[in-house]
Formats: C-alpha cells, sequence, structure tokens
C-alpha cells in the first residue's frame, strides 16, 4: 500500500513539473532571439515561433523527465530480485503515445498553413517594387520607380545597402544571374532563394526604422561569406528623396 | 622368410614459418561477413577521425573574425569534404559495417547471401572515398561546391578543376557499393533465416537493418543518376542541370529526393542499436515490440516523402504538403521514444558503459528532434533556414544518432567482436568527455543561427555579435576531439585482456548473437537454439522467466 501511495505521488509529480515550468516561461514570453514589430513577417511568424517552443519545451521537459526517471528510481537493486516484470505490451498506454503526438503536429500543422498563406501571399498592386539580384559575389538592387536604369550594385568589398520605406508594403522580385544565393534578412524573419533561370516573388513590410545586416545563406562559391547587403528602412519621404537622388545620378 | 619394414615414425607436421602478410590477404580475400564487417568498421572510423580533422579546421578558422589559417576557397574544400565523409564515408558504411557482422548472427545465418559481392562492395567504397577525398592532391584542390552540390555552382563553369569530378565519380562508385550492400542485406533477410525466425521474432536492429536497405534502393539510384548527370555537364558539356531548363530546382529535386531518406538510412540502423541495448540493461523485453516496427515502417515510408522540407526557401514546393508531412514523421519517431522509455520503465535498470552511451543517445536526439519541429513549419524555416541554426539541429539528430550509438554498439559488441571486454571506467571517462564537448560545440550554434549567421560562412565581421559563440563552439570542439583519446588508450590496454569465455557476457542478452561463442565461429553457430520469441537468447540462458501483458 506504502509502495503505491509513494509511486502515485511520483506520478503526480511527475505530470505537474513540466506543466509548472511551462507557466513560468508563460508570464512573458520574449521573443526567443527575435525583436516584435520589426516587419510584416515578424508580426505573423513570431507568435508561431514562441507557441512552438513552448510546445517543444513542454514535450522536451516531459520527455526528457520520462527518460532520466527509470535511469534514477528503477534501478537494479539486490532488494529487489534479479528479474523485473517482464511487461512487453501495454495497448492503452501505446495508443495514447500515438494519439497525444498526432493531436500536437497537428495544431502545430493549422497555425502553420495559416501563417505560410499569409507570408507567400501576393497582393495586387504593392505600392513599391524592387528587384533583388544575386551574383557572384555581392547584390543588385534595382527600384523600378526611379526608371529602368537605377539599379544599385555592390562589390564584396562594398556590400550595398537596401534601401526600404517604412510602413509600406514593398514587392521583392528576386533572381540570380549566375547560381543559386540566398536572399536572408534575419531579423525580418524572412528568406528566399534567387533561383537563376526562376523568377521568385515575395511581399512584406519593414516596419521599424534602423539599418539591418543581409546576408547570402545558399552557398555561391568562394567568396559567400562576404555577400553581404544591409536593409536601411527610410520614411516614405526619405525612400521618395532616394529614388529622386538615383533617378538622378542615373541620368 | 618374410622381412618387415620397420614402421615409418611420423613426426609432427612442424609449423609453417610465419608469414608476412598473411593477415592480410586472409583479410583482404575474406568472404566471411564478419570480416567484411569489421573492414567496413575499421574503415568507416577511419573516415570518421579524417572528417574529424577537418571540422576541427573549420571551428579553428571560426573562432575569431577574419581569416588566420585557410583560404575562403581552402575553407570551402574542407567543409565539403567533412560533410561528404561523415555522411557517407563514415555513417552510411558504418551502417553497412554494423549490419554485416551482426545481422547474420541475429538472424541464425552461417553468412549473407552474396558474401564475394559484399566484398565487392567494400571496395567499391574504399576506392570510392579515396578517390573523392584525393581530390585535395589534385591541382586546384577537391570539391568546394558543399556536399550538397546545387546546380549550377558545382558545373564546370563554375566549379573547373578535376576535384569536383573525382568528388562526383567517387561518390557514384561508392554509391554502387551501398546499393548493392542494401541488395544483400534484403535477400540474407528474406532468404536466409534460422528455423523459427519469423519475420515478428526477428530483433529491432534487423528489423531495421531490412527497411534501412530499402530506403538504399529507393534513395541511392536516384543520386547516382544524379551524379551521372552532373559528370555528363562538367566533362561532355550536356545541359542536364542547365538553369536555363529549369535545372537548378531540378538538382535540388533529385539531391533532396536521395538525401532526405538519407537521413533515416543514418539514423534506422543506429536506433536499432539503442533498441538492442535497452532490453540487456533494463532485464525486460523491448516494450511494444510490434508498435515499435510499424512506426519504423511508418518512418520509412513517410521518409521519401518528406524530401522539399530542405527547399521552403526555394519559393518553387508546395509548403503545405511538404509541412504535414515532415510534422507526421515526428508521430512514430514520437512513439520510438517511448517504446524505449517503456523498456526501462519499472526494469532493474544498470549503468554498463553501453547503457550509458544510449541514455547519451536519447538527450541528444530528442533535442535534435525537436528543432525539427520547429524546423518543419516553413513560417519558422524561413527565419532560420540555411544558418547555424540547422548546423545545430542536425548534429544534434545525425551526430546524437550515429556516433552516440556507434559507441554504444562498439562497447556492447566488442566482447562479441574481440572476445575482451572493453575497460568500464575509461569508457564512462570517453562518454563524458564526449558528451559535455558535444554540447558544448552544438547548443550555442542554436543561438548563433538565430542571431543570423549563415551556414559554410568562412568569416564573419567583429561587428556581428558572432565572436563569443564561434570560440565557445571551438573550445567544445576541441574537448570532443580529446574524447577520442581514452577509446584509443582502451582498445590497447585491453588488446590482451583475458578471454570472456561466455556467450553472453552481459547476461541479459536477448537476440540470436548472444547464443554463440564470442567471437563467433567461422559459420556463426556450432548448435541453434530453439527460437520460439524474439528473445531466443534470454530464452535458453533463462528459460524460467515469462513476458506478461500481452
Amino acid at each position: 500500500m506504502l509502495d503505491l501511495r509513494s509511486h502515485r505521488r511520483r506520478l503526480t509529480l511527475l505530470f505537474t513539473l513540466p506543466a509548472l515550468l511551462a507557466l513560468t516561461g508563460c508570464s512573458k514570453v520574449s521573443g526567443l532571439g527575435f525583436d516584435e514589430g520589426l516587419s510584416s513577417v515578424n508580426d505573423i511568424s513570431l507568435s508561431l515561433w514562441q507557441g512552438a517552443w513552448i510546445t517543444a519545451g513542454v514535450v522536451g521537459v516531459f520527455t526528457l523527465i520520462l527518460i532520466i526517471w527509470p535511469a534514477i528510481f528503477h534501478r537494479a537493486k539486490a532488494s529487489k530480485g534479479e528479474f523485473p516484470k517482464q511487461t512487453q505490451y501495454n495497448v492503452p498506454v501505446e495508443i495514447a503515445y500515438t494519439i497525444i503526438p498526432l493531436i500536437i503536429v497537428a495544431i502545430l500543422f493549422y497555425y502553420t498553413a495559416i501563417k505560410e498563406t499569409k507570408i507567400v501571399e501576393k497582393t495586387t498592386a504593392p505600392a513599391h517594387e524592387i528587384s533583388v539580384n544575386g551574383f557572384q559575389w555581392s547584390w543588385q538592387f534595382g527600384y523600378a520607380e526611379a526608371g529602368e536604369k537605377a539599379v544599385v550594385t555592390g562589390t564584396p568589398a562594398a556590400p550595398p545597402v537596401l534601401y526600404v520605406p517604412l510602413g509600406e508594403k514593398v514587392r521583392y522580385t528576386i533572381n540570380s544571374t549566375d547560381v543559386v544565393h540566398g536572399f536572408w534578412i534575419p531579423a525580418f524573419m524572412i528568406q528566399m532563394q534567387n533561383l537563376p533561370g526562376v523568377t521568385n516573388q515575395l511581399e512584406f513590410t519593414a516596419n521599424k526604422l534602423g539599418t539591418f545586416p543581409g546576408r547570402c545563406n545558399i552557398l555561391c562559391g568562394r567568396n559567400h561569406s562576404q555577400m553581404l547587403f544591409s536593409v536601411k528602412v527610410v520614411t516614405p519621404e526619405q525612400y521618395q528623396n532616394y529614388l529622386e537622388t538615383l533617378k538622378a545620378s542615373v541620368a | 622368410m618374410t622381412t618387415y619394414a620397420e614402421r615409418p615414425t611420423i613426426s609432427a607436421i612442424p609449423p609453417l614459418p610465419p608469414q608476412k602478410g598473411k593477415n592480410f590477404v586472409k583479410w583482404v580475400t575474406s568472404t566471411d561477413h564478419k570480416t567484411i564487417g569489421y573492414l567496413y568498421l575499421m574503415t568507416s572510423f577511419a573516415w570518421f577521425l579524417i572528417a574529424g580533422l577537418l571540422a576541427l579546421i573549420l571551428r579553428v578558422e571560426l573562432a575569431r573574425p577574419g581569416m588566420q589559417f585557410v583560404s575562403n576557397e581552402q575553407y570551402n574544400q574542407v567543409f565539403t569534404m567533412h560533410g561528404t565523409i561523415m555522411l557517407l564515408m563514415f555513417a552510411t558504411p558504418l551502417f553497412v559495417g554494423f549490419a554485416n557482422v551482426i545481422m547474420p548472427l541475429q538472424i541464425g545465418a552461417a553468412d549473407v547471401a552474396f558474401p564475394r559481392l559484399n566484398m565487392l562492395s567494400y571496395w567499391l567504397y574504399l576506392f570510392g572515398g579515396i578517390m573523392a577525398f584525393g581530390g585535395f592532391l589534385a591541382p586546384g584542390g577537391a570539391a568546394s561546391f558543399g556536399w550538397t552540390a546545387y546546380a549550377p555552382l558545382a558545373n564546370s563553369t563554375y566549379s573547373p578543376g578535376i576535384g569536383g569530378d573525382l568528388w562526383v565519380m567517387g561518390l557514384a562508385i561508392s554509391g554502387l557499393g551501398t546499393i548493392l550492400g542494401g541488395v544483400n542485406f534484403i535477400t540474407t533477410i528474406f532468404t536466409m533465416r534460422a528455423p523459427g525466425m519469423t519475420m515478428f521474432r526477428m530483433s529491432i536492429f534487423s528489423w531495421n537493418v531490412l527497411l534501412t536497405s530499402i530506403l538504399v534502393l529507393l534513395a541511392f539510384p536516384p543520386l547516382a543518376a544524379a551524379l551521372l548527370g552532373l559528370e555528363s555537364d562538367r566533362l561532355f558539356g550536356s545541359h542536364i542541370f542547365d538553369p536555363a531548363n529549369g535545372g537548378a530546382m531540378l538538382w535540388q529535386h533529385l539531391f533532396w529526393f536521395f538525401g532526405h531518406p538519407e537521413v533515416y538510412i543514418l539514423a534506422l540502423p543506429f536506433f536499432g542499436i539503442a533498441t538492442e541495448i535497452l532490453p540487456v540493461f533494463s532485464r525486460k523485453p523491448i516494450f511494444g515490440y510490434k508498435g515499435l516496427i510499424a512506426a519504423t515502417i511508418a518512418i520509412s515510408a513517410l521518409s521519401v516523402a518528406v524530401w522539399a522540407h530542405h527547399m521552403f526557401a526555394s519559393g518553387q514546393v508546395l509548403l503545405p504538403f511538404f509541412s504535414f508531412m515532415t510534422f507526421l514523421i515526428g508521430v512514430p519517431t514520437g512513439v520510438k521514444f517511448f517504446n524505449w522509455i517503456g523498456t526501462m520503465w519499472r526494469g532493474h535498470v544498470t549503468f554498463e558503459t553501453p547503457m550509458l552511451w544510449v541514455m547519451g543517445f536519447l538527450v541528444t536526439f530528442l533535442f535534435g528532434g525537436l528543432t525539427g519541429i520547429i524546423l518543419a513549419s516553413p513560417p519558422l524555416d524561413f527565419a532560420v533556414s540555411a544558418s547555424y541554426f540547422v548546423v545545430a539541429h542536425f548534429h544534434y539528430v545525425l551526430f546524437g544518432t550515429v556516433v552516440f550509438a556507434m559507441f554504444a554498439g562498439f562497447y556492447f559488441w566488442w566482447p562479441k567482436f574481440t572476445g575482451r571486454m572493453l575497460n568500464e571506467r575509461l569508457g564512462k571517462i570517453h562518454f563524458w568527455t564526449l558528451f559535455f564537448g558535444f554540447h558544448l560545440t552544438f547548443l550555442i550554434q542554436h543561438w548563433l543561427g538565430i542571431k543570423g549567421f549563415p551556414r559554410r560562412y568562412a568569416d564573419y565581421l567583429p561587428t556581428d555579435g558572432f565572436t563569443f559563440m564561434n570560440t565557445v563552439s571551438t573550445i567544445g570542439s576541441f574537448l570532443l576531439a580529446l574524447s577520442m583519446i581514452p577509446f584509443a588508450i582502451n582498445i590497447w590496454i585491453t588488446r590482451k585482456s583475458p578471454l570472456v569465455e561466455t556467450d553472453d557476457p552481459w547476461g541479459y542478452g536477448s537476440s540470436l548473437e548472444w547464443a554463440t561463442s564470442c567471437p563467433p565461429p567461422r559459420h556463426n553457430f556450432l548448435s541453434m537454439p530453439r527460437i520460439r520469441s524474439e528473445r531466443p537468447a534470454f530464452d535458453l540462458h533463462h528459460p524460467h522467466i515469462k513476458t506478461e501483458g500481452h
């Protein structure tokens, strides 16, 4: 009887501990490495990032406890005799540990599907269009609004700056002239491959003034690690001024 | 008068004078699955050490910003060969090695179905590997386009030089060896099981060898086709992977159609090793044996339908389908965890070295699996794909499975291989050094990725804020490398330790390899025990113990 009770106490502890850990973590969820409100993608993805980590944390801690528990409490002892009960199957438990993970991933997929649709969505008339062309080993940004010739080309030694208007949606047309590159702005939680022979499109809005690093993240040859750029988010007026100076400089 | 001759006295035949190279000839001409298996294990372990040294070059270079030791081009060659060797010269043949030695013993066969083909596979693997690695001696150096060899970077315009050709053809040749190995194992399991060894009495390791071999037959031929196409582009100027014909995406699809099942080709046999060890040191049967087999079949089936999750950021794949399939594969993987936990649950658990390594595997692979669930979601993948987060994730998954389970298997089956036990104390020092070294190296790389450090970067800026984390990771990698020293000492000092003189030195072995001597005779069994459950050796040694809970 005593044995049973201590076993039950252990079980209660087993189930409450992860829940407690999750609750203490929930009181104020940080961005877990990402900042809120930097871009329209952050607005969509950050809550999923936090939710997925909380789920992973709860599942992880629970499973970890289940792994360590028998390692500590179910050790062989001379007093227990040589052999334990030779349990081989427990169908209700087996069904439970198949169904519960299935429900967890179904919920994660539900939010994933909603959010990924929003991220890749394309509006009919975006406010601005910028072309992002990758080449070995830098970037060329084209601002169609300032004319066909309004392009800014970087070099590995002098990475280019991508000017983006604050709070206005931009459609990026993503291309490559040689090998595959990766257009990645880590702080904005977004990336897309620059594929030769294929045109990719992506739309998002930058929502905070400032300069953010961007990097090529698909291996593209010798100077891959020099294929950097920065994103400069400016007010719409400053953006218009920038387009004017571009227009003037190429004219 | 009869005469008779003196009966001639025949002196004992004098022993042949020791011949130089006799053992060498015996080894290289052997058709014994065990000898071939040892060749595979030793060769793949040598590649593990070589690729580990390459990894140290990468870590040393990344410890501080700026280029200190190698050039950009050399850095690209080193990580390309590190990845190629670790996956295709170390982990894949390591599976073939364990499968060769252990699987025929576990099913009660005298050898594999095609012993000579087995040796041919080994030679294809050995020379294919040397060929790819030999690129370092070529003018212009080894292949430098990453182990993924994305088109068009890997063509002759962007990656000229014989090193790339040696890489492509070396992999094609060693891949053929792997395919033939798969054929051999499938045939062996289907046709050479001992009387009484039904499919549902077969050990989980042998089951996983079967399913892995089926995956090999699904995954390696597309890789061979892709590689030969790439070589045709490089050498004859064909346009198979020409971006103008959609070649950039064609390569990604073909490569990952191989690449993702490959991950499970590397994982399943090592799950199998863990599953062999847990019951022995819990003194219980595997919990949920049939459910575990069902889960492994589900993983194998799903693993050929998830390849495009490597290409979420290409903008060219159906995100919801591949995301859902990837999430789904987490379910049978989770089931396996509960099978392993259930095996230990209320068992009589002891922590000999093999069991310690299995615990290291469980903890490490758990974390790798959880970050895999994060990456399965395209919105989250868009944030961290192709960064050090992914590098950390797949090292947790692959190192956690392959290396931890490899050492678990070495310590567990060492007496079966050699007749001698490895030293327990050194084994534990080895484990804890490697465990801390591994986590110190790779845990912090998750944060590096989230903070924006892309994979395959030779360098970063002092202002990027990556320096401290990279330095920590480098320190960890040296601790990890140091852990090989106690293992080497262990092998050396136990080389003449007393023979175990028993079939089952661990005392609670389940599968059939523990019902024959250590090491087994040439054709494995002098007598075959009755096989009436999935634990024939256990039934033989502990006939009074019955299983419960059907």
